[in-house]
């Protein structure tokens, strides 16, 4: 199980770097929520694998999955989703004031 | 339990959650509560600052037992990052409210407020993902306040910035969690005393680890090559903001020292001399283009951002080192640097209200920038000489190197200051006098109170340096801060 | 405290012009004068001890742990520069106060003149060598604000900028060496570090410290191929071409080599430095200054020419040199400020200075030209006048001066530089003022008023007395100097006349000789010298610096050219290769976890996601196929949270999914439905390549870390066994995010509410009338059709109260079971965005009474009184309690205060989410 989920998290990795390295604002948004599923993964596993125990506390469970790294999760899926948001009003933001979807500033020799 | 460690977070946090609930639309209101809330930090940096002295001390959230809950954690490092954060965020506050700035767009002194939160938190928390949430926190805002009076530029700045931040973010997660896998906690201390004791096999995934949080903290300090951020946001930000930024940077290099120190010290088998080997080399790089840009760039806010960067450069040599006495100076020279960057952006600012206009020829002007770049350049009298003086007396052990970039982005930072100074006053098309003069007294005795507290860093050299000489031996032994956490209920 | 006052003097002078200029011109001019007048005053006090050979001193700490402190000392070499520099200062004052239009800008110009001072008087009074070189680059300031002082000439410009990178740069040099020498010496302090000869000449650093320090004085006073900022420093007004140009401060690197003498001269280093390029610099610039035609330019070649002189005489090493020099120091400064003062006078009579357009002026400005012979035949070296004296010791050291064993290169080269200088001293006289009156001068002269000569006449008046009582004014002060700058006790024996034995009469009979024939022949000299093609140092300068900034500013433009991939690709690489050295130089054992086993639906889940993935990447650019690709990756997400015992992590994941979702196809109404193809096929290969090794890496990395256990015990172990017993909650990630790191949730839900904050400001900012909006050919005008079917509308507001009590439902029992405050908001939030989306904004709005601002403001509030709440038990912020309640209808009931905390995060949740979605809604209206 531990290859296909570091797989998972290899290719939502990829997919997420590629789209970031296009020069468009809306790949870059979606490359970076992929990046962002990628790195919660990622996080989450750092307590390692163990399906079938969740951190309820009961007298009747085997053991428990280690409930820290979903608490980072959880902060770290809220504050994703904070910033994303923030992103997209702002790259629109920049598309209706400035006529078009580009992302990169015009530096250097412009001035 | 003595709450004054916490208040310097929560503070601001609750005045700007009142006024977001209760004063949205009344901006003296806000203007006085900012001021407030700016007055009591500045007083509870100065008890800080006393309490510090006396030995690190340690805030238990929820009462538990570190390394379980979270800490905060006071020492002189953080007690003076909080005290520049407060005396910094007077003078931004002063020339918001005397240029008009905070009239420009929506809830200018809650993300203000929000910003200090982040900021104050970051500098008192002990354990490294509240580190992360801070971080976010003092980004969020900062993504707010760069972007506030708007324009297309600005806005298209502030994407990227927002980018480069969310993929610094993301690479803070991949190193937290590798950490926490390889050593199961998150508190600083207890990470200090795992990583020591740490078994061979493990070093190489906290390596990994390590190179990732520092570069993360890299980004934030604008280190080559992770410095493609910052000039376009801080030639874009408003110009007070751009000043506010100035301790952004400053995070980052407060992160590498404290985590260089604490976390990854040189004399834990795992890291050896990891950190001096990759900062070095980058350090000297961010020197150099500092110094490259600052020649090579024709706009005003564009240049003071190259000088930021080369001065992070200088910083973090410094830094590198990982002595004592280099560590101390890089305190030294962390304090210059974020009072000279700040007051450029601010005259550069009011240069760009003034532009074309008479006003912008006036002598007072032209005083300004002329000690603003003299600072900057690390030219006498101002501070930036005597830090300049002390990296490198701190750096003579690879003098060669060191002294040479050092002195030659000095020459070249002051070249371009005088050519830029000799263009913006001298030049010989006639002002119009037609424009009006912006009514910015406020915003002149911000400049001027910066540059004062950076000829009293000066004069008062001495005293700060004995007191910095401390903080860094301190941060290098760190013995007293693990003890004051307390960890697992020992003492 | 003397010494720090005296010091402090001018700079306290340099506050009041400004302040005074208004009383007017002579006020500010009487105030700058009388903060020198009492600097000087206090010096003349102190004279007598110092003339006895004692040493004065003044010690304030500053920053004594870098050895940088503000001591002071007062010797005789210190004592004859600041009698210099304050004695001609005064005579400067008065001099540009006449000298000056109305239109000048005086109150500046005194202003930088007294800051000048300052930093002058500092150089030559500094016991801590750290200290001069505070006030060394000072003096580099001060001059380059009034080498721009008339800030309408171009040249004005460029000549500051010239003298303050070479001047600069000098500076910068000596740092370091001033940090070896101050190493070696272990002081910074001068009067320590001058009694540590031997060891700062037997150590390996000498020679590095000795090149670095002289590139600080070569620079300064214009040594070759140092020279060519001095030229273009006449530029500044003549009253600071007198005083900084020619008196003072290009001696402040004569100062220096003077000031380290005793311990850096006596060396063959030293000799074959110093006085060889003193030589080349005293016979070149003669030569150059022969074809200048600008008064000024001969004047200021000749000064380069004379810097090069007293260099030289430093240079030798020996006693006789060291008197020589320093005689020669005040015999020039007297002479030459005269000289300036006049070309100015004549500039300011004339309307000219060049020598060309000049000539005749004997009759109509008889004063101006008697101060100008007596000066002018001093600085050629003829008797009974002060110059001649110096000279005469100059050749006569010169004389038995050998080099590399050669015994008549340096007397050869010290008789060539004395006869140019007759040269041109001769045609400055010739041309400018003998000859018959002109009638095309541009403006007709004649004597200036008793202000503007009265300077240069001081100054003619000393110059004569000096020559011919040369023992009696200048004896004790020469001995002084010359004592301090050899080490040791000195006595001068100057006199006109030496006997014919002395070789440096036939050498000065030589120089005279070849002189006049210079003048006589002088326009065939000059057609043969226009002849020739020279090097333009200026030119060389200029076309270097600019091919330095072009080259920066290329490098600087290049790259950051503002184009974000770049700066991701480089950040990309720079963590792939860093973590993989990290890695690579660390050691790794394998991890020892057996591999959990593979299941066929978590396996065919996975090939979901993996198809959902590469389809989301493969049609970026149909952008609503993305974004639902995109959802559908978040849900197989929360299913693998799902499966991998993570309930509390699923609920989140897909209700943050939806939302974000919506958010995105909300935003997607406002932009073209596809990305237009802008990358290169090399391009999109690069970038397929760094994204997949950057994949490849992290999925080995996460291999690597799930296949082994911590090498410690997590401290998750903790918060399992205290979940219940310490913080009340059955669900150990809930107890863990309300209240083991409920702190991180109070950060965490502030970031949620500034998002909504941010996002409210700039949908402010677009939304105001003063903001244009760009005209987007491709933007759609709103959906087509009705915007709110029926049908949507009632499924909406059925869903809304569900929804609702879903929400209530997970808040309560969050605690124990997956749940809690943040999925509770989402889940309310869902229910009203769906009322948004069906019913539209208008209806929504007019029902919802409560303002999103003041949730998120009260959500802050909650979760902060909480926290503080706790205080009053006298327990830190956040800590919890809990206990149990009955109410009837109910079962026994369990009520934390960590749940009052939950409330907070529900309602920042709920506001911010709303906020943001508001934003967008009415940003949509303004679109139609």
């Amino acid at each position: 199980m531990e290859a296909l989920i570091a797989a998972a998290i290899g290719l939502m990795t990829a997919g997420g770097i590629y789209l970031m390295l296009r020069r468009r604002t809306f790949p870059v948004i979606i490359g970076l929520s992929l990046l962002s599923y990628a790195v919660n993964l990622f996080l989450f596993v750092a307590g390692r694998l163990a399906p079938g125990l969740p951190p309820i506390i009961s007298k009747t469970a085997a053991g428990y999955t280690d409930p820290l790294p979903q608490a980072l999760v959880l902060t770290a899926i809220v504050i994703s989703f904070g910033m994303t948001a923030v992103l997209v009003l702002m790259a629109l933001g920049a598309y209706l004031t400035g006529g078009d979807a580009r992302i990169d500033l015009d530096d250097g020799g412009a001035e | 339990m003595n709450h004054l460690l916490i208040l310097p977070v929560l503070l601001p946090g609750l005045m700007a959650g009142l006024i977001v609930a209760f004063a949205r639309n009344r901006l003296h209101l806000q203007r006085v509560a900012a001021a407030l809330v700016v007055l009591a930090l500045l007083f509870m940096a100065g008890l800080l600052l006393v309490r510090a002295a006396a030995g690190p001390e340690a805030y238990f959230l929820g009462n538990w037992p570190a390394p379980f809950g979270i800490v905060l954690m006071l020492d002189r490092l953080s007690a003076l990052m909080l005290a520049l954060v407060a005396v910094l965020s007077g003078f931004v506050l002063i020339y918001v409210i005397g240029t008009g700035w905070d009239q420009r767009g929506k809830h200018f002194h809650a993300l203000f407020l929000f910003q200090l939160m982040g900021l104050n938190g970051a500098f008192l928390t002990g354990d490294a993902f509240n580190l992360f949430v801070f971080f976010e926190l003092l980004l969020i805002a900062s993504y707010g306040l760069m972007i506030h009076g708007g324009g297309a530029d600005r806005l298209r700045a502030g994407v990227q910035y927002v980018a480069f931040n969310l993929l610094g973010s993301t690479l803070f997660l991949f190193g937290l969690g590798l950490i926490y896998a390889v050593t199961g906690t998150l508190n600083m201390a207890d990470l200090a005393e795992r990583i020591a004791a740490l078994p061979a096999g493990d070093a190489g995934l906290l390596r990994v680890a390590a190179v990732m949080i520092l570069l993360v903290f890299a980004i934030k300090g604008a280190l080559v090559p992770l410095q493609f951020w910052l000039p376009g946001t801080y030639a874009n930000a408003p110009g007070p903001v751009a000043a506010l930024f100035a301790v952004m940077t400053k995070v980052g290099a407060y992160a590498v020292i404290r985590f260089s120190t604490l976390v990854f010290p040189p004399d834990s088998a795992a890291i050896g001399s990891l950190v001096t080997d990759l900062l070095t080399p980058a350090a000297l790089a961010t020197l150099a283009l500092g110094a490259v840009g600052v020649l090579g760039t024709h706009s005003l806010p564009r240049q003071v951002a190259f000088a930021a960067i080369g001065s992070m450069g200088l910083l973090f040599l410094a830094v590198a080192a990982g002595t004592p006495a280099a560590t101390a100076a890089a305190l030294y020279y962390l304090l210059h640097s974020t009072l000279a960057t700040a007051a450029l952006f601010l005259i550069a600012d009011l240069l760009a209200a003034r532009r074309g206009g008479a006003a912008a020829h006036s002598g007072l002007i032209a005083a300004l920038f002329m000690a603003g770049a003299v600072a900057m350049a690390g030219m006498p009298p101002l501070s930036g000489f005597v830090g300049k003086l002390l990296v490198m007396d701190a750096l003579r052990s690879q003098a060669v190197l060191a002294w040479s970039a050092i002195l030659l982005a000095s020459l070249a930072t002051m070249i371009g200051f005088a050519r830029m100074g000799s263009a913006l006053f001298w030049s010989p098309q006639e002002a119009d006098p037609a424009l009006p003069i912006p009514q910015d007294r406020g915003g002149i005795a911000a400049v001027l109170l910066c540059l004062a507290a950076l000829a009293a860093l000066t004069v008062f050299a001495g005293p700060v340096m004995a007191w910095l000489t401390v903080a860094a031996e301190n941060l290098h032994a760190p013995t007293a801060y693990i003890a004051a956490s307390a960890l697992r209920g020992g003492t | 405290m003397t010494l720090a006052l005296i010091a402090a003097l001018p700079f306290l002078g340099a506050l009041f012009p400004g302040l005074t200029i208004r009383a007017g011109k002579n006020t500010c001019a009487a105030v700058s004068a009388a903060f020198t007048a009492t600097a000087l005053l206090l010096i003349l006090l102190q004279a007598p001890a110092v003339l006895r050979g004692e040493v004065i001193q003044t010690r304030v700490d500053w920053l004594p742990q870098l050895g940088l402190n503000a001591n002071f000392m007062l010797d005789g070499l210190g004592l004859l520069f600041s009698l210099l520099i304050l004695g001609i200062g005064l005579l400067i004052i008065l001099y540009a106060r006449f000298y000056l239009t109305a239109t000048d800008p005086m109150g500046r110009f005194y202003s930088y003149l007294m800051l000048f001072q300052g930093a002058m008087l500092g150089i030559v009074l500094s016991d801590n060598i750290l200290l001069l070189l505070v006030f060394w680059e000072m003096t580099s300031l001060s001059s380059f604000l009034l080498i721009g002082y008339w800030k309408h000439l171009p040249e004005g410009r460029q000549g500051a900028r010239m003298a303050l990178a070479v001047t600069g740069s000098g500076g910068l040099a000596m740092i370091a060496g001033a940090l070896m020498l101050g190493h070696i010496a272990g002081s910074y302090d001068l009067s320590v570090i001058l009694t540590q000869k031997t060891a700062i000449q037997a150590s390996p650093l000498y020679l590095p410290a000795l090149i670095l320090i002289l590139l600080g004085a070569f620079t300064k006073s214009a040594q070759f191929p140092f020279h060519f900022w001095l030229p273009h420093a006449m530029a500044a007004p003549t009253p600071v071409s007198a005083y900084l140009h020619s008196a003072t401060m290009v001696k402040a690197g004569l100062f220096l080599m003077a000031r380290l003498w005793p311990v850096m001269a006596g060396t063959d280093a030293w000799f074959l430095i110093v006085a060889t390029t003193g030589l080349l610099t005293m016979a070149f610039a003669a030569k150059v200054a022969l074809f200048k035609d600008d008064l000024k330019a001969i004047l200021a070649y000749s000064t380069v020419s004379h810097l090069g002189l007293i260099t030289f005489l430093l240079g030798l090493g020996t006693k006789a040199g060291a008197i020589a020099a320093v005689f020669h120091i005040l015999c020039h400064a007297s002479f030459k400020a005269a000289l300036f003062m006049t070309a100015g006078i004549v500039d300011h009579e004339a309307h000219t200075r060049d020598i060309r357009r000049l000539g005749g002026l004997r009759h109509l400005m008889p004063i101006t030209f008697a101060i100008a012979l007596i000066a002018t035949l001093s600085m050629a070296g003829v008797p009974p006048l002060n110059g001649f004296l110096s000279k005469e010791m100059m050749l006569e050291a010169a004389a038995h001066t050998h080099w590399l064993g050669n015994g008549w290169l340096v007397p050869l080269f010290a008789t060539l530089g004395a006869l140019l200088s007759v040269g041109y001293c001769l045609r400055f006289l010739v041309q400018g003022f003998l000859g018959p009156v002109r009638g095309d001068y541009p403006h007709r002269p004649h004597d200036p008023g008793f202000g503007l000569w009265l300077s240069p006449a001081v100054l003619a008046v000393i110059v004569v007395a000096m020559g011919l009582l040369p023992m009696t004014i200048a004896g004790g002060l020469v001995d002084a100097a010359a004592s301090a700058t050899t080490g040791a006790p000195v006595h001068a024996k100057i006199a006109l006349w030496h006997g014919l034995e002395s070789p440096a009469l036939w050498m000065s009979f030589i120089a005279f000789g070849g002189g006049f024939v210079i003048l006589g022949s002088y326009a065939r000299l000059r057609a043969l010298w226009d002849g020739f093609p020279r090097p333009e140092a200026k030119q060389m300068f200029d076309a270097g610096l600019g091919a330095l900034t072009r080259l920066a500013g290329w490098i600087t433009d290049g790259l950051h050219n503002g184009v974000l991939a770049r700066g991701f690709a480089v950040a990309v690489v720079t963590i792939l290769a860093l973590a993989g050295y990290g890695f690579l130089t660390g050691t790794y054992a394998p991890g020892l976890r057996a591999a959990t086993p593979i299941e066929i639906y978590p396996a065919l889940i996975w090939l979901i996601l993996v198809a959902a993935v590469t389809a989301t990447v493969r049609l970026h650019r149909q952008r609503v196929l993305s974004i639902l690709m995109l959802g559908i990756v978040g849900l197989l997400v929360s299913v693998a949270f799902a499966y991998l015992a993570a309930p509390d992590l699923a609920l989140t994941q897909i209700t943050v999914e939806v939302v974000t979702v919506v958010l995105l196809m909300l935003a997607l109404n406002f932009l073209p439905q596809w990305t237009p193809r802008q990358s290169s096929t090399a391009r999109h290969w690069r970038d397929g390549i760094l994204s997949g090794v950057a994949g490849l890496a992290v999925a080995g990395l996460a291999y690597a870390m799930m296949m082994r256990d911590a090498a410690f015990d997590p401290i998750s172990a903790f918060h399992l066994a205290q979940s219940k017993p310490g913080a009340g909650g059955y669900n150990a990630v809930n107890t863990i995010i309300v209240d083991f790191r409920g702190y991180d949730t109070y950060g965490e839900i502030v970031v949620l509410g500034v998002a909504a904050l941010l996002i409210f400001a700039l949908a402010e900012m677009l939304m105001a009338p003063e903001t244009r909006w760009a005209k987007h050919p491709d933007q759609r005008a709103g959906d087509a059709g009705d915007p709110h079917p029926v049908m949507s509308r009632v499924a909406a507001r059925l869903l809304l109260p569900m929804s609702m009590m879903v929400g209530v439902y997970l808040f309560l029992r969050g605690h124990n079971l997956p749940g809690g405050g943040f999925v509770a908001g989402l889940v309310f939030a869902i229910g009203l965005v769906m009322q948004y989306i069906a019913a539209g904004l208008k209806w929504t709005r007019a029902r919802l009474v409560v303002n999103y601002h003041t949730l998120i403001g009260l959500g802050v509030l909650v979760a902060t009184a909480t926290g503080v709440g706790s205080w009053a038990a006298g327990r830190p912020f956040l800590t919890s309690s809990y206990g149990y309640f009955h109410f009837p209808p109910l079962e026994e009931f369990e009520l934390a205060t960590a749940m009052l905390f939950d409330l907070g995060v529900f309602l920042c949740v709920l506001g911010a989410i709303m906020m943001a979605l508001d934003a967008l809604s009415r940003l949509a209206r303004r679109v139609r």
